[in-house]
């Protein structure tokens, strides 16, 4: 059964959210996510390369043979990322110096390579378009979240802004690496918590039916 | 603890080896531990005051606050009061600085029960000590406050040694031995060294007079409560005795300015290593069952204890070593089983 | 054997398609990038040479760099003020300072470029406390002769930074390395001229 495109979106961010559901991409997830900002830009920037390959990747399956279609997807991929680090370099010089080597390493992503292995070599242009903004914005929407959590608790900081008050010790551990750990590990466990707890009352309604 | 109970509690029990039985609960073998914990607890309150009696009653209501309100949520048999999250509250509040702020081990015992331990399945399948774990998120997260909060005892200087007033004796020395290093301070710090081992010295240290966490500094009384879970049999000999062996031996081949000059009396009563070899190490749930398992165990934690100390970027390693070969235990226990007669 | 001529000219093609892609972007934020760059060293000299008006580069004797500042356009005068980069092994990184002095080596100040210290305790030496305007830490520096400077564990008169004695000890004596070097050098007057 086909999906319609707004699904094709949408799965992006929920069912098959990248971070949350099928974990791909965890390096730059957890060291960029210190700060809203950081994890934003990461966000974008990942979103525009996704976007960019999986249209390009769809729209030369034709003529790409089997045997060489990842050398060939990475090269595009690669195109794509050393454009948006060169053009963040010039425009935006102190997300870039933030970002660091993690904005080159998007190369490296799953996530990408896989949308293009998976995805966009095998459904049309429009298809493709649509599911790498729908992943890169699952991807942006975990991202923010993690970020917005750590900062929060670790710098005590929203966008550089402090929201905590004065008498707030920050807890230094939730911007440590470490950190990004346990506010990964905790959020999916609650969705997966919420997962149970769904299909446990489908169940109990299911033979309270019969 | 032993398998007569988990948080689950399943009506099929699928477990992991020893499946030995035992005539103590639960209940019997925590209070135990509590019991044996109160010599070191009131010579806390005889050195740093009602402070430390109000921090650990803090970390102990937290705790089983905490197990009760989490056990709720998670919708299994409220078990809070059966001793080992007092447990947990008590050692947790034995490794802070005496005057940390209240929400120290308000956070510090939360995060122990609730990660620690609840996050892995509750009591029994914790891979961790959630009272070390409790330590080691409070000081990555506040290293200022868990690394300056000592107060000086009743009867004696915060370091025990000369002329220092604002370390304990571990950084003390180890300060010391680093600008003897750099050769900066030389004077000052070899007297710093050369005072910590005098006999004056070790005394300060096996009384407790000296500054530290709230439970760690008397290794006298510490030693009166591990008596105890002896006598009860809820501990055995080998992890203390290879613990403290192999920081002994370690602390006196390396510890010194050239080889076999180190000050092992120094290593075996500064810092938290009675502490942590009597109470924490000997964790039936995080350490190995089986008796070649504990010796190999006490041996790494002794090594990475010394490792720390002495060339780490921290004063103490007792409890990142016993956090550390906490999850080395599952691989021990896999190698170490005997053999079953007749296989 | 013909298929792997095929294969690797189509490779091929898509290289030099991505190669001409690459090539336009390079050419067209070249500019800009380099011009990023430079300017976040002028906002740096500025902030620690403030009464200058231009700042001008210069090739110091052993192959190092410094700066000079003068009051007016006109680079016949003497400088006001120099400005030089110390750095320094921290606890986790190579800690990079730009220190802005007067012609005697008094520092007037100071800018921290680069640095990778642990989180909450190093990285107090650039550390903004709340309603301020400045690094408290590097406050301490102001003022001082720039060849003394050193941390009060090794009897100088900076307060180092609790926990990161090593950090705090790692910039205090770059800096006075450096100073110390552009005296002995004659770029910066002895004391007392």
């Amino acid at each position: 059964m086909q999906r319609t495109l707004v699904q094709e979106f949408t799965k992006g961010i929920g069912s098959e959210n990248p971070i949350f559901r099928l974990v791909l991409g965890l390096c730059p997830t957890l060291a960029v996510t210190t700060s809203l900002l950081n994890g934003l830009g990461m966000g974008l920037a990942a979103t525009f390369v996704l976007l960019c390959s999986n249209t390009i990747v769809a729209l030369i399956k034709g003529i790409v043979p089997p045997k060489i279609r990842i050398p060939i997807y990475i090269v595009v991929i690669a195109t794509f990322v050393s454009i948006t680090e060169m053009v963040m370099a010039a425009y935006t010089p102190d997300l870039h110096k933030a970002l660091g080597i993690f904005v080159p390493l998007i190369v490296v992503n799953c996530i990408i390579l896989g949308r293009a292995e998976a995805f966009a070599g095998k459904n049309s242009v429009i298809r493709s378009l649509i599911d790498g903004l729908g992943m890169g914005a699952g991807f942006t929407v975990a991202l923010c979240t993690l970020a917005a959590i750590r900062e929060i608790l670790g710098d005590g900081k929203l966008l550089g802004y402090p929201v905590m008050g004065q008498s707030f010790e920050p807890v230094l551990l939730m911007i440590l690496p470490a950190g990004g750990f346990f506010v990964m590990g905790l959020l999916m466990g609650a969705l997966k918590l919420k997962d149970l707890r769904a299909a446990a009352r489908k169940r109990a309604q299911a033979i309270a039916e019969t | 603890m032993s398998d007569t109970k988990t948080d689950t509690a399943p009506q099929l029990i699928v477990s992991a080896a020893p499946h030995l039985k035992t005539t103590d609960s639960v209940e019997k073998i925590m209070y135990s531990v509590v019991v044996a914990l109160l010599p070191a607890l009131a010579g806390a309150v005889y050195y740093f005051g009602l402070q430390a009696l109000w921090i650990t009653g803090i970390a102990v209501v937290t705790a089983v606050a905490t197990e009760a309100a989490i056990q709720k949520f998670r919708k299994v048999r409220i078990t809070a009061l059966d001793g080992s999250a007092i447990v947990t509250g008590i050692l947790l509040a034995f490794n802070v600085p005496p005057s940390v702020p209240w929400w120290i081990p308000v956070v510090g015992t939360f995060f122990a029960i609730a990660i620690g331990k609840h996050v892995f399945g509750g009591l029994g399948l914790n891979p961790m000590n959630p009272a070390l774990l409790g330590r080691a998120f409070l000081m990555a997260s506040w290293p200022v406050l868990m690394t300056t909060g000592w107060s000086a005892p009743t009867g004696g200087t915060t370091s025990g040694v000369a002329a220092v007033t604002s370390a304990t004796p571990l950084m003390a020395v180890k300060a010391a031995m680093r600008d003897l290093a750099l050769g900066v301070n030389v004077e000052q710090s070899r007297a710093v060294v050369e005072s910590a081992g005098t006999a004056k010295a070790y005394f300060s240290l096996f009384v407790g007079s000296v500054g530290g966490c709230i439970g760690e500094t008397s290794a006298l009384l510490l030693l009166v409560g591990a008596a105890y879970l002896f006598y009860k049999k809820y501990i055995n000999y080998r992890i203390p005795l290879s613990y403290i062996g192999t920081v002994a031996i370690l602390g006196w081949i390396f510890g010194g300015e050239g080889l076999f000059t180190g000050d092992f009396m120094f290593h075996i009563l500064a810092g938290g290593l009675v502490l942590g070899a009597f109470f924490m190490a000997t964790d039936m749930v995080t350490c190995p069952s089986s008796p070649l398992g504990q010796w190999i165990f006490g041996f790494g934690c002794g090594l990475l204890t010394i490792v720390i100390r002495l060339v780490g970027g921290y004063p103490e390693g007792v409890s990142y070593s016993i956090l550390l070969m906490n999850l080395v235990t599952p691989l021990l226990d896999r190698y170490t089983k005997p053999k079953v007669f007749g296989a | 054997m013909f298929n792997i001529i095929k294969l690797g000219s189509i490779l091929g093609i898509f290289c030099v398609a991505a190669a001409f892609a690459l090539g336009a972007v390079y050419e067209s934020t070249k500019g800009k990038i380099a011009y990023e760059k430079e300017k976040v060293m002028q906002e740096a000299l500025k902030s620690v040479l403030p009464e200058a008006k231009i700042i001008v580069k210069t090739d110091g004797p052993d192959g190092k760099i410094y700066y000079r500042g003068f009051k007016t356009e006109n680079m016949q005068e003497e400088p006001i003020g120099y400005a030089i980069v110390a750095a320094g092994k921290g606890y986790s990184s190579t800690i990079q300072t730009l220190i802005g002095l007067t012609p005697g080596g008094v520092i007037k100040g100071m800018n921290i470029m680069y640095q990778q210290e642990t989180p909450g305790l190093g990285t107090k030496s650039v550390e903004i406390k709340y309603g301020e305007k400045d690094p408290w830490f590097q406050r301490q520096f102001m003022g001082k002769p720039g060849d003394t400077i050193a941390v009060d564990k090794d009897g100088g008169q900076i307060q180092s930074i609790t926990g990161s004695t090593i950090t705090s000890r790692a910039i205090a004596s770059s800096i006075k390395q450096e100073v110390a070097w552009m005296k002995a050098k004659a770029i910066l007057a002895p004391v007392g001229k």
